[in-house]
C-alpha cells in the first residue's frame, strides 16, 4: 500500500519546485527524439531495403571463374525442383561516351570524359550484360523501366518508357534494338551514315539502358542516340606476355531505368549480354567461345520458407561448385541481403550508432532526474525528520521520492510520446510548409529521391521507448528514495 | 498525579551512546522514567544533560543502546522502524522548538499530514471530508481558523507553533512530547502558547512531557524531572 502522505507530498514537491519541470521536459525531449529520429531513420531504412530488394534477384550465383559457361550451369541449376528459372549475367567495367554531332565520327577518348564530376554518372560504368529474354523472369524489369522515366519526370523532363523489351522479334529483343525509325532519326541527328530511304533502314546498334541518375550528365540524350561503349577484355597471354584488348561498340540509347537503389542506378548500365560477350572476345559465332557469365540470377519457386531457401542456397552452391574446375575458388549463392551486405551493414551500423546517441540523450535526462531528486532529498532532510516524527515510516518516506521520479518519468514520457506521434504525423506537412514559406527543408527529400520524408513509428518501438523511459526514471529515483528512507529521524530533525 | 492511571511511556535503565570517531559518547546512562496517562511532566536540565535524547527515545524516534522503552507496557526497542512509526502516528504527538512545519504545505495541509500516514490514497480520499473537518476544527481550536490556507512563511512564530500543536493533537494521541515549545517565542506569545497547551491537556486529559529550561513553566506541571550528565538526578512531585 502506498500511504496517502507519500503521494500527497510527492505531488506537492513536484508542483512547487520548478526544476522538476526541467526534468519532465528533459524526459519528454529524449523520448521525442528517440521516437522521431529513429522513426525517420527506420523509414529511410525500410525504403532502402525495399529499393535494394527490388534491384537484386532473389538469389545470385557469383564468384565464378572468368571463363564460366552459362549453359552447363543453367541445366543443372534449373533441374532443381525449387528453381523456377535462371538468367545469365555478365559484369564488366567500362566507359560510356555520348556521340555528339561535333564529334560524331570520333571514338570515345578518356580525355573527353568528365573527370571533374565527382559523380558516378560520368563516363565510368558498370556494364551489366543481361539476357533480355530471360532477365524479366528474375527481376521486375517492368518496374525498372517504369520507374526510370518517373524519376526523370520529377526533374521536369518527360521521356517515354523504354520499349526494347516489348519487341516481338526475339532476335531484335535479345539485342535490345530500338525501332528502325528511331535509330535512323538518331543517325540523322548525329550526322552518321544512314540509308537515304528511312523505311529501308534496319537498326544495328545494340541498345543500352542507362540508370536514371545519368540524366545529369546526358541531359540531351533521346531515344536512339549513339553511345560509344568501351571496355577492356580479360588479359590474355601471347608471346610478349599479358595483353589487354580494348573494344569499343557503338550502342543506341534505349531509355532510362530505375532499379530503386540509387547506388545501383548510378553505377550500372544494362547492355545485351551477347554484345558484352563479343566485346570481351567471346563472339557467339566463334566455335571456341563460351557463353560467358560472371553471375547467374536465380528465381526460386514461390512460397518457400526461410529454411527451405537456405537449404536451396546450399544445394545450388554445391551443384555449381561441382561443375567448376577443381582449382576454382569457392563460388557463392547469395540472397538479396547478402548481395548488398556491405551497404546494408553500414546502414544498420549507422542506425545502431544513432540509437546509442539517442540513448545517451535519455541517460542525460535520467541523470537530471537523479540529481534533481538527490538535491531534493538533501534539501528536504528536515521535512523527512518531521514526517518521521508525525508517523511516516521509512517505506512511505522513500516512496515520496520514488513517486516523484515516477511522476516525472510518466508525465515526461507521455508528453514525449504525444509529441513524437504528432511529429510523425505532421512531419511532411510541416516540412512542406517550411519549404514553401521559409525556403527551409528539415529533411531534404531531393537528396534521397523521395516524394515525402518516410517515417515509420513501429508501435512496439514506441512501447519500448516509453517503457524504457519510465523504468529508467524509476531506476534513477531508487537511489535518492533509498537515501531518504534510510535517514535517521533524529539526525534529520537536527539537520541544519 | 494520579497513581492509578496506567503508564503511557516507561524508560527502563535506558542507555544511549554515540560513536564519534574512535570515541564513544555516553549521553544517557541508565535513565528510569515513567509517564502516566494524563500526567504532565517537565524535564529540566542544562544543555547536554540528555533531555532531547531522552525525548527522542521516548518518542520512539530512536532506539536505546541498552535498556528498554515501553509504550503502554509494550517493549518497543526491538520493533521495526515501520511499527514504531505507526505507534508514533497513532499515540504520540510532537511539538518542537522550531515548529518543523513543511513549508510547501498550508496550515491545514500540515495538520492533515498526520491523518495521511496510515491510510492509502483511496482510504484517505473516502475519509477526506471527516479529516478536513477535524483538522479545521483543531486549527480553530488553536486560534488559526482564519489562517487555514496560509503557508508557514505567512504565519508568525506563535501561529506556527499553534499550528504544530494542532498537528500534534489531531490524531488524538495519548501523550504529547514537547521539546522547548516556547524556546523560540517572545514571552507574551510563549505565554499564550503555554496556556493553549495546558488548556488542551486538561480538556483531553493528555499526558505531556515538556522539555524546558523555564522553571516557571515547569512549576505548572504535575512533576519535575531533573537531569544531569545523562542521568535523572531528581524527581519532584509538584501536585
Amino acid at each position: 500500500m502506498i500511504p496517502a502522505f507519500s503521494t500527497f507530498l510527492a505531488l506537492r514537491y513536484l508542483l512547487t519546485r520548478r526544476i522538476n519541470l526541467l526534468c519532465v521536459l528533459g524526459v519528454a525531449f529524449a523520448v521525442w527524439a528517440m521516437l522521431i529520429v529513429d522513426g525517420v531513420f527506420t523509414g529511410f531504412v525500410k525504403n532502402i531495403h525495399t529499393d535494394v530488394r527490388s534491384s537484386s534477384p532473389a538469389l545470385l550465383l557469383t564468384d565464378l571463374p572468368h571463363d564460366t559457361s552459362y549453359e552447363a550451369l543453367r541445366e543443372q541449376l534449373e533441374a532443381d525442383p525449387d528453381v523456377t528459372t535462371t538468367a545469365p549475367r555478365l559484369r564488366h567495367h567500362g566507359l560510356l561516351q555520348a556521340v555528339q554531332r561535333s564529334s560524331a565520327r570520333l571514338r570515345a577518348e578518356s580525355s573527353q570524359l568528365e573527370f571533374d564530376r565527382a559523380r558516378t554518372n560520368n563516363g565510368f560504368a558498370l556494364l551489366l550484360g543481361i539476357d533480355p529474354l530471360r532477365e524479366p523472369a528474375v527481376v521486375d524489369l517492368e518496374a525498372w523501366l517504369s520507374r526510370g522515366p518517373d524519376q526523370i519526370a520529377r526533374r521536369g523532363r518527360i521521356d517515354p518508357r523504354a520499349t526494347v523489351f516489348d519487341e516481338t522479334d526475339l532476335d531484335r529483343r535479345s539485342e535490345m534494338l530500338v525501332p528502325d525509325a528511331v535509330e535512323h532519326a538518331a543517325r540523322r541527328r548525329a550526322g552518321l551514315p544512314r540509308d537515304a530511304d528511312a523505311s529501308r533502314h534496319r537498326s544495328a546498334w545494340p541498345g543500352v539502358l542507362l540508370g536514371w541518375p545519368r540524366v545529369f550528365a546526358n541531359a540531351r540524350a533521346s531515344a536512339g542516340d549513339p553511345f560509344d561503349v568501351l571496355c577492356v577484355a580479360f588479359p590474355t597471354e601471347d608471346a610478349s606476355g599479358a595483353v589487354m584488348r580494348p573494344h569499343t561498340t557503338r550502342m543506341a540509347f534505349a531509355g532510362w531505368f530505375s532499379a530503386g537503389s540509387r547506388l545501383f542506378d548510378e553505377t550500372t548500365v544494362l547492355v545485351p549480354i551477347e554484345t558484352l560477350r563479343t566485346m570481351l572476345g567471346h563472339d557467339a559465332y566463334d566455335p571456341n567461345s563460351v557463353d560467358l557469365v560472371t553471375d547467374v540470377a536465380i528465381e526460386p519457386r514461390d512460397g518457400m520458407t526461410q529454411d527451405e531457401v537456405e537449404a536451396l542456397t546450399d544445394r545450388l552452391r554445391k551443384i555449381a561448385q561441382a561443375l567448376l574446375p577443381q582449382q576454382a575458388n569457392r563460388c557463392s549463392v547469395l540472397n538479396w541481403r547478402e548481395q548488398n551486405e556491405t551497404f546494408l551493414s553500414a546502414v544498420a551500423q549507422e542506425q545502431a550508432m544513432m540509437e546509442i546517441v539517442l540513448f545517451v540523450v535519455m541517460l542525460v535526462s535520467a541523470f537530471v532526474i537523479y540529481t534533481t531528486l538527490h538535491m531534493m532529498v538533501t534539501q528536504k532532510v528536515k521535512d523527512i525528520g518531521v514526517v518521521a516524527a508525525v508517523g511516516g515510516g521509512p517505506g512511505g518516506i522513500g516512496t515520496v521520492f520514488l513517486l516523484s521520479g515516477v511522476v516525472v518519468g510518466v508525465i515526461g514520457t507521455a508528453l514525449g510520446v504525444a509529441a513524437g506521434i504528432l511529429s510523425a504525423v505532421w512531419l511532411n506537412p510541416v516540412n512542406e510548409w517550411l519549404y514553401a514559406h521559409v525556403g527551409v527543408e528539415l529533411f531534404p527529400r531531393g537528396l534521397f529521391d523521395l516524394d515525402e520524408v518516410p517515417c515509420h513509428l513501429a508501435p512496439e518501438w514506441v512501447a519500448s521507448v516509453a517503457a524504457g523511459a519510465v523504468l529508467l526514471s524509476v531506476f534513477v529515483a531508487v537511489l535518492p528514495a533509498r537515501k531518504a528512507a534510510r535517514l535517521d529521524p533524529v539526525t534529520a530533525l537536527s539537520y541544519e | 498525579m494520579s497513581t492509578e492511571k496506567p503508564p503511557v511511556l516507561h524508560a527502563a535503565d535506558v542507555h544511549k551512546s554515540y560513536a564519534i570517531g574512535n570515541r564513544r559518547i555516553e549521553v544517557l546512562r541508565g535513565v528510569n522514567l515513567t509517564i502516566n496517562a494524563g500526567e504532565t511532566v517537565a524535564l529540566l536540565g542544562a544543555s547536554g544533560a540528555g533531555k532531547s535524547t531522552l525525548l527522542h527515545l521516548l518518542g520512539l524516534l530512536d532506539s536505546p543502546t541498552r535498556g528498554e522503552v515501553q509504550f503502554s507496557g509494550e517493549a518497543t526497542s526491538d520493533r521495526s522502524a515501520a511499527y514504531r512509526a505507526k505507534l508514533r502516528n497513532r499515540h504520540i504527538g510532537f511539538v518542537f522548538q522550531f515548529y518543523h512545519l513543511i513549508p510547501e504545505l498550508t496550515a491545514l495541509q500540515n495538520v492533515l499530514l498526520a491523518q495521511m500516514m496510515g491510510v492509502s490514497v483511496l482510504g484517505y480520499w473516502r475519509a477526506r471530508r471527516r479529516s478536513h473537518a477535524a483538522a479545521r476544527q483543531m486549527l480553530e481550536r488553536v486560534g488559526l481558523g482564519e489562517r487555514l490556507h496560509h503557508r508557514p512563511s505567512e504565519l508568525s512564530g506563535g501561529e506556527r507553533q499553534r499550528c504544530a500543536i494542532a498537528r500534534a493533537l489531531l490524531a488524538n494521541p495519548s501523550i504529547v512530547l514537547a521539546d522547548e515549545p516556547t524556546g523560540n517565542l517572545d514571552s507574551q506569545t510563549a505565554a499564550g502558547v503555554v496556556e493553549l497547551m495546558f488548556s488542551i491537556q486538561r480538556e483531553r486529559d493528555l499526558a505531556f512531557l515538556l522539555v524546558t529550561h523555564d522553571e516557571s513553566l515547569a512549576q505548572r506541571c504535575d512533576r519535575i524531572v531533573r537531569m544531569k550528565d545523562g542521568v535523572v538526578i531528581e524527581q519532584e512531585q509538584v501536585r
